[in-house]
């Protein structure tokens, strides 16, 4: 990899620079960065295992609305209950990955 | 071997939010990327040390006086360096956008959000003429809400300021704020896409060196 050549950068900068602020009096006074406190990272909330009762919920679309969704979640390889969790996830539902197994293949 | 400024002299714009994109996602592929954080909140460099699951150099480094240099020692190295900038028009933001091939203007949808805009995309004209060599700029929307009046009334606004406007949009998605918690940068579903059409855009304006862009 090549060096750039920013030596001209300072020089024809200098001038518009010195109208703004500096932050080197912060620079004086803040200490080398250290390592913020970090929030605990984030985890899917716990879940007593299977406890949780599974319920139905149906809702009506177009016809067309149907078969789209049935092509899309097919090319994506996912059920259509899959497919729209999926995106409902997106929107900050709280989705777990075992919400998005396949019922189908349980019953079998 | 390119180098993006992130800059806008609005706070909590989504500065850092691209730059972790940009860097995680290039990382991701395989590039050795670098940046520099010229942040006092060194939010950045916090994520890169603490979080980040990707191959990452950082610096922070307030010294207006130093970024040049650092920004062109991280350049022999590094194919992309990403440069992060303060919350207001500093020195150092001056000498940021007077290294890049590409500044990125990030802009919520929000009526303060816009006027930073164009401050900060005069400023760059300005430096642009000052080095009398053209500095290309392009305005970010993040936070974006597809679909809604406010949206709607950014554009247009954007477009009446005569802004030049990325095509690609980053919406205010869970998956964004999450990254900042788990240090990975989204690949998948909605997120992962508006990254990737993101990351070609910024390659389709030079931002990535032409060798080295994404396989889409």
């Amino acid at each position: 990899m090549g060096k750039k050549d920013l030596a001209s950068v300072t020089t024809d900068l200098s001038a518009l620079a010195s109208m703004m602020p500096t932050q080197r009096p912060a620079l004086a006074v803040a200490p080398p960065p250290a390592p913020a406190p970090r929030p605990a990272p984030i985890a899917a909330p716990a879940r007593p295992a299977r406890e949780e009762e599974t319920i139905q919920f149906s809702l009506s679309m177009r016809k067309e609305l149907r078969k789209q969704l049935a092509r899309l979640a097919s090319e994506a390889d996912m059920t259509m209950r899959a497919f729209v969790l999926n995106a409902l996830k997106e929107k900050g539902l709280s989705v777990r990955d075992d919400d998005l197994f396949d019922l189908r293949k349980e019953r079998r | 071997m390119s180098i993006i400024t992130i800059a806008t002299s609005k706070g909590g714009a989504g500065k850092t939010t691209i730059a972790r994109l940009i860097l995680g996602r290039l990382a991701l592929d395989g590039l050795p990327v670098a940046a520099v954080d010229a942040d006092l909140n060194h939010t950045l460099t916090d994520w890169v040390r603490a979080a980040s699951k990707h191959p990452i150099a950082i610096e922070h480094e307030l010294d207006e006086t130093r970024i040049v240099p650092l920004v062109e020692s991280l350049h022999e190295a590094h194919d992309v360096v990403v440069i992060d900038t303060a919350g207001a028009a500093t020195q150092a933001t001056i000498f940021a956008i007077g290294c890049a091939d590409l500044v990125l203007v990030p802009c919520q949808t929000s009526s303060a959000d816009i006027v930073e805009a164009i401050k900060t995309v005069n400023l760059i004209k300005s430096a642009s003429l000052m080095m009398k060599r053209s500095v290309v700029a392009r305005v970010v929307l993040t936070g974006y809400q597809p679909n809604t009046n406010i949206s709607t009334h950014v554009e247009a606004e954007i477009a009446k300021a005569n802004l030049p406007l990325m095509r690609a949009r980053l919406n205010r998605l869970v998956a964004f704020q999450e990254m900042s918690f788990t240090g990975i940068v989204p690949t998948s579903g909605i997120a992962g896409a508006q990254c990737a059409n993101f990351i070609d855009e910024i390659a389709s304006l030079g931002g990535i060196p032409a060798a080295s862009k994404l396989a889409s």
